[in-house]
């Protein structure tokens, strides 16, 4: 049951008549329900495993409690407890990860439980803040379980923190007629990016990437391309799935897109894509390297041997280094993510290391960084960055990928880009030129919202427009959408996260 | 103090205006990487180590904050 199935629709629908029926007091128990229930949907058998995870936070969240409660400068007891539980989540969730590199008969027996990145990173973060002494432990489990479990966020996040999400799901919230409308809309805009753009692409990018050994280069630099677009589309939709449903509920999940291809560079592009996994990474992994003693000792041991400039290399070096390897691993176990992870941590170590060099080198060329055309230039290189990253995941195989970019640089037919032959990888004539009307509605789409929000101008707009908008809306979906065998669509690319 | 952290700073991160603001990370003018630069200064200029709770808004906002944290944590 994923966000594209007449059965979610049915809980999602069951969930919210009752959330609004019940006495406000009780209304965090029917999300409970719905969530267990979307758990038990998925396969009973993860249903433990989950609730394993969010006992041993609680549990050990409340020790570290109970700790401060007695004397609130016993912080080693507090760590002990944290890094205890720390160990066992992360170490459940690297077991189940490398099940692929376990022989068959033993990965087969292994159950994943949906969402458990997501889950653990949110658990693990609680429990970090506890310790931090940021907020008190939570003491009712059914309470902290349904911030571990609840479903809108549960199958690909966003990474919720608790301090941000659970007083949203413990307080009850009345039906209100304009937040049910927004709610609906932005799932509106969700189906259309996942059932219109995305697996429209995806049937190209299937094709081409499946069989890429006899392709040639201009058709797998156009799929690359579609693939970036796609798992946009993809992942973003599933988002605003996400936050649609959560805001009839009248709950706003953290946002985890801002228009990620506007970014003029790669580390601003991470800090505009899965922005709750950066802001994960960066609070608990990025700053205590940063801070810690051992690195202000390596600090001042470099400039004493080797100037402050050396120093400042060494800043952006390691803590960067740890978190892109880590960020590649929490992807996937595969060789292929780890080089995926050194891709872009080498990006953004390269430019901040060499910025002075970069600058100099933008004066001497006489480049206007202030100009329009550079800032395009800029958006164009990052676009590119990320299908070349793409490419490297794809097919999941460094050598595939290696092939694939000696076919785009050594076999490359520009011919086939205006001739006939892009349209004979699964979309036809008219499904390829729809794709690239569709970037145009995507793009358009995306200026709009940059400009402010999209769903309070149209909701301005008076009513015979704005329903035209919905219809039009809901039409293309229905006509224009992708529709697998028992209409269900493809499955979303991140829950395999 | 504060004008030796303001020279230091406006030498390494010309671009920005560090006196033009007294809500340099919630206005969005300090990034994480700016502010792990300016913690690599501070630190290599000072000798000090900056813990991570001295990592909040209040300390980086404006190089009065900054320059209160560097005293502090000097005389530790």
């Amino acid at each position: 049951m994923t966000f594209i199935s007449v059965e979610f629709y049915l809980l999602l629908a069951i969930v919210a008549a009752v959330y609004f029926i019940v006495p406000l007091k009780f209304r965090w128990f029917i999300l409970l329900l719905g969530s267990l229930a979307f758990y038990v949907f998925q396969g009973i058998e993860m249903l433990p495993l989950m609730l394993l995870s969010s006992f041993v936070g609680w549990l050990f969240g409340l020790c570290m409690g109970k700790v401060y409660e007695r004397d609130p400068k016993q912080k080693k007891k507090a760590k002990l407890f944290s890094g205890i539980a720390i160990v066992f989540l992360i170490g459940m969730l690297a077991f189940v990860k490398s099940s692929r590199y376990m022989p068959e008969s033993v990965a087969s027996k292994i159950i994943v439980p949906i969402g458990i990145s997501y889950y653990t990173f949110s658990i693990v973060s609680y429990l970090i803040d506890v310790y931090r002494r940021k907020y008190q432990a939570e003491p009712n489990f059914l309470k902290f379980t349904l911030f571990t479990a609840y479903f809108p966020k549960v199958l690909q996040g966003p990474i919720a923190r608790y301090d941000k999400l659970m007083p949203q799901l413990a307080e009850g919230h009345k039906f209100e007629y304009g937040r049910f409308c927004f709610g609906l809309q932005l799932m509106l805009w969700g189906f259309f990016k996942k059932l219109v753009i995305a697996d429209r692409l995806s049937i190209f990018t299937n094709t081409v990437f499946l069989d890429a050994a006899n392709m040639s280069g201009s058709v797998i630099l156009v799929a690359a391309i579609f693939a970036t677009l796609e798992l946009y589309c993809d992942f973003s939709a599933c988002m605003d799935l996400a936050s649609g449903m959560s805001q009839i509920f009248g709950i706003e999940l953290e946002q985890n897109f801002d228009h990620p291809f506007f970014s003029k560079s790669a580390a601003e592009f991470w800090r505009r894509w899965h922005i709750t996994l950066g802001a994960w990474f960066k609070d608990y992994v990025y700053m205590p390297i940063v801070t810690s003693p051992r690195m202000a000792k390596l600090l001042q041991m470099v400039k004493k041997h080797f100037g402050t400039r050396c120093g400042k290399s060494v800043m952006a070096f390691v803590p960067l280094s740890v978190v892109w390897v880590l960020t590649g691993v929490w992807h996937g176990t595969g060789r292929a993510y780890v080089v995926w992870g050194i891709y872009w941590g080498a990006m953004i170590i390269i430019s901040q290391i060499f910025a002075p060099e970069i600058k100099k080198l933008n004066a001497f060329l006489h480049i206007n960084v202030e100009s329009e055309s550079w800032k395009i230039f800029q958006m164009v290189r990052t676009f590119a960055l990320f299908s070349i990253g793409r490419m490297i995941t794809i097919p999941n195989s460094l050598s595939t990928t290696a092939l694939m970019f000696r076919k785009i640089f050594l076999d490359f037919r520009p011919w086939q880009l205006v001739d006939e032959s892009l349209y004979t990888f699964g979309l036809d004539r008219k499904n390829f030129l729809l794709a690239l009307f569709l970037f145009f509605i995507l793009w358009s789409v995306s200026m709009l919202q940059e400009k402010g929000s999209l769903r309070l101008r149209i909701s301005e707009y008076n009513v015979v427009f704005r329903w035209m908008i919905y219809y039009i809306a809901i039409i293309a979906i229905i006509v224009l959408g992708i529709y697998g065998p028992g209409y269900d669509a493809s499955s979303f690319v991140y829950i395999g996260y | 103090m504060e004008e030796k952290i303001y020279e230091l700073l406006s030498e390494e991160f010309p671009a920005i205006d560090f006196k033009g603001s007294d809500t340099l990370v919630d206005d969005g003018i300090l990034d994480s990487l700016t502010i792990t630069g300016i913690i690599a200064t501070l630190t290599m200029e000072f000798g000090i180590t900056i813990p991570y709770e001295e990592i909040i808004e209040e300390n980086f906002n404006s190089i009065a904050g900054l320059a209160k944290m560097v005293e502090k944590l000097s005389n530790k």
